[in-house]
């Protein structure tokens, strides 16, 4: 019984996540490909997924809540630093800001 | 992007591409949602089949979160669909990239089925530099090996997180608001710019506010006023161009 209700869970899950991919494909073959609609969605595409970004770094969840939020918000401000003062190169970035996350965590004490 | 004169050309090109930062992002995001799924309860299956099925990490998290808590169905539908709802806005915007190429447009249902954030990202960044003919190989070499990427992620977090040092733990984890961060950012295009800064300062207090819609809400507010000031904004820039 269990076992069968936690496949129609999962099941749930994967149909409530494909209707908005189905509803979003189903629009599109509706509209004119320069509709000025395409913006807006764009828009609120980043609008989302800044949220998202905002959420995961300011309230996480699991082993990432024990590090103090100045922890987590200074190597990201790194981050966008060294992405940004050296040609928008990613790995650049991405280094910045983990060394600097290892460098606070090693130096700020956190109990792990 | 040199000429890509065959789909298999498009396609390897994709997986090349892929294979990198973007694969590397996956792995470790959902690395962290192996160890969260193991940690709930579920089976290894379900998880690894997850990430091929919903491939949509915010929505995999609150379906394992709300299973293991026993929340009734009702509650786990509404906050997939809450946490995934991204996937609308994605789909429509990411459509007219591929609305040149030869493609039977049925096929789009099941293409939409791989975007996520970082193909999203790539296709709407780079997507105008391919053969519209290829774009569709070229999205699908990208995004199955980022998929492919995320299983091995999902397998590695179930069965070794554990006994992972948690200092690499946190490093895998951190990786992605860093990742997603820098992409979402980088946009020459000043509406998107602005809806990007808006929903960074309203994400966090619209979680509170209402966890399950909180994502969409903040970016309907975001993304909605990024779009109405847009005339104004690209005006502004314009003549801060033309005085300087």
């Amino acid at each position: 019984m269990a076992e069968s209700s936690a496949w129609i869970v999962f099941i749930s899950a994967i149909i409530a996540t494909y209707i908005w991919r189905f509803a979003g494909v189903m629009i599109s073959h509706r509209i004119e490909a320069n509709h000025p609609a395409f913006e807006w969605f764009t828009c609120l595409a980043y609008g989302i997924i800044a949220s998202l970004v905002a959420r995961t770094l300011i309230i996480p969840s699991g082993l990432m809540a024990e590090v103090p939020l100045w922890q987590r918000l200074i190597p990201m401000l790194f981050a966008f630093v060294g992405f940004y003062m050296f040609g928008k190169r990613l790995l650049v970035g991405i280094v910045f800001g983990e060394a600097a996350f290892i460098f606070l965590l090693l130096v700020g004490g956190v109990n792990l | 992007m040199k000429d890509l004169d065959t789909n298999l050309q498009a396609l390897l090109t994709g997986i090349r591409n892929a294979i990198g930062v973007p694969a590397l992002l996956l792995f470790s995001a959902m690395t962290g949602f192996g160890s969260l799924a193991q940690e709930q309860g579920l089976s290894l299956y379900i998880s690894i089949l997850s990430t091929v099925l919903i491939w949509g990490m915010p929505g995999q998290v609150v379906h394992v979160e709300l299973y293991g808590l026993g929340a009734p169905l009702i509650a786990v539908v509404l906050g997939v669909a809450g946490a995934n709802a991204r996937f609308m806005p994605m789909t429509l915007s990411m459509m007219p990239v591929f609305a040149d190429s030869p493609h039977n447009r049925k096929w789009n249902y099941l293409i939409s089925h791989f975007i996520s954030i970082n193909t999203w990202a790539e296709m709407l960044n780079r997507g105008h530099e391919i053969r519209a003919d290829r774009r569709v190989s070229y999205f699908l070499g990208f995004s199955t090996t980022c998929m492919f990427s995320g299983v091995i992620g999902v397998y590695q977090g179930y069965v070794l997180f554990e006994s992972m040092p948690e200092m690499v733990s946190l490093c895998l984890i951190f990786l992605v608001p860093i990742y997603f961060g820098l992409i979402m950012s980088n946009t020459v295009h000043p509406p998107y710019l602005l809806a990007f800064v808006l929903g960074c300062l309203l994400g966090a207090p619209m979680h509170l506010l209402t966890p399950e819609w909180g994502l969409v809400l903040s970016g309907l507010i975001a993304g909605t006023m990024a779009f109405l000031l847009r005339n104004w904004l690209n005006g502004f820039l314009k003549s801060k161009e033309s005085n300087g």
